[in-house]
């Protein structure tokens, strides 16, 4: 803003000189007009009457810093424009991969839509897993609800493989991970997103004046889980329960990869 | 919202006013954006209603018989969409604080052998998986 000042200050300066002078200057106007530079919105007279001011105060000078004021203000206004692309990437639409890429990071791997013909809910199998999702782990069996934070690319009704399986158990065997086992796999199928509860946030700092209530409800995915694959199951036969004499459980560390 | 394959929302009651300020919201998506909703979930139910003088709100009724009603008073549509969607989403049970995040009817697969330790020779173990 001071070169503006000190513009406006030498054009009265100018101003007042060409008028104590006669018409001659007029021509030198009329011949510099057209010289000024279109980037100089402003003031488009005041070069023309300063270009021996010009030189002397190097305007040219002046010329980048209004190309360098332009190119701040292009900045700024590009910066605007990135935090905005900033907040509307929250939102972005994922491709694919990177949906797949950040699924897997969380844990999880969404297959497809429930189909009618699907017989996926079963009865009840006497294994368990213990599985990891996003930085919760579950002890899981089949036929259980799980309630997780929200999972972001899956709709209601979805099938999921749950990967990240740490413990695998029957009543007879123990499968543990080293941290998780790569041949594991959980089913689960998304029953619904919900929000939990309201949970008031309160503040008070007591005898200072300070008092802040806040309300949040944490989203929610709740899943049911309904496979448990990487442990040998044996053929459940109607005539008797198989394996339940008091046999040790023998234990098998599997190696991952 | 499906419990075992099954969705829970049965009914949904758009209801608007076609003269009150606060119903541009809802009529924009009553244009926009219900019928591809409509679309989206064939299995549900959706009704438009028109009340007069009242302000505009979503009804969605539940297999257990349960209501919720969401007030729609000066939303964008893109907002009620997303209202819309979460009635949707979700089951009809009542919004309590969750005492457990894992629901099981089994919690232990290996308890009739920890129970039989505990009566053999060999001691019991207190394993409870």
């Amino acid at each position: 803003m001071a070169h503006r000042r000190c513009l406006h200050s030498a054009l009265l300066h100018a101003t007042a000189l060409i008028y104590l002078k006669k018409s001659p200057p007029l021509t030198i106007v009329k011949a510099l007009t057209p010289k000024p530079n279109p980037m100089i919105t402003t003031s488009n007279l005041e070069p023309s009457w300063f270009t021996p001011w010009f030189y002397v105060r190097h305007f040219s000078s002046r010329k980048s810093d209004d190309s360098e004021n332009e190119a701040e203000m292009e900045d700024s206004s590009d910066g605007e424009e990135e935090s905005d692309e900033m907040a509307s990437d929250m939102v972005r639409d994922y491709s694919p991969e990177e949906k797949e890429a950040e699924a897997a990071a969380i844990g999880y791997k969404v297959v497809g839509p429930l189909q009618r013909s699907d017989r996926v809910f079963k009865d009840y199998e006497p294994f368990f897993a213990v599985v990891q999702i996003g930085s919760h782990q579950f002890k899981v069996s089949n036929g259980d609800s799980i309630f997780t934070e929200r999972l972001k690319f899956c709709e209601v009704n979805d099938k999921l493989i749950l990967n990240k399986v740490l413990l695998l158990g029957s009543p007879t065997q123990t499968i543990i991970g080293r941290p998780i086992l790569p041949d594991a796999a959980v089913h689960a199928v998304v029953e619904e997103h919900a929000l939990d509860a309201k949970v008031i946030i309160f503040k008070k700092k007591r005898r200072k004046n300070y008092r802040r209530t806040k309300g949040h409800r944490q989203e929610l995915t709740k899943l049911r889980i309904t496979d448990i694959q990487g442990i040998e199951k044996p053929e459940i036969k109607t005539d008797g329960k198989p394996l339940k004499a008091a046999v040790k459980k023998p234990e098998k560390i599997a190696a991952t990869a | 919202m499906a419990l075992r394959g099954v969705w829970q929302l049965k009914k949904l009651i758009v209801s608007y006013c076609d003269w009150g300020g606060g119903s541009r919201g809802i009529r924009a998506f009553i244009e926009s954006e219900l019928p591809t909703f409509k679309e989206k979930n064939p299995q549900l139910e959706v009704v438009t209603e028109l009340i007069r003088g009242q302000h505009p709100h979503l009804k969605g009724f539940y297999k257990n018989k349960n209501e919720r009603v969401v007030c729609v008073k000066n939303m964008t549509p893109e907002d009620i969409l997303l209202y819309a969607t979460r009635l949707r989403n979700a089951l009809g049970r009542k919004v309590v604080k969750l005492k457990t995040r894992h629901v099981t009817k089994h919690p232990s697969v290996q308890v009739m052998m920890a129970t039989l330790l505990k009566h053999s020779l060999f001691g019991g173990s207190n394993s409870s998986l």
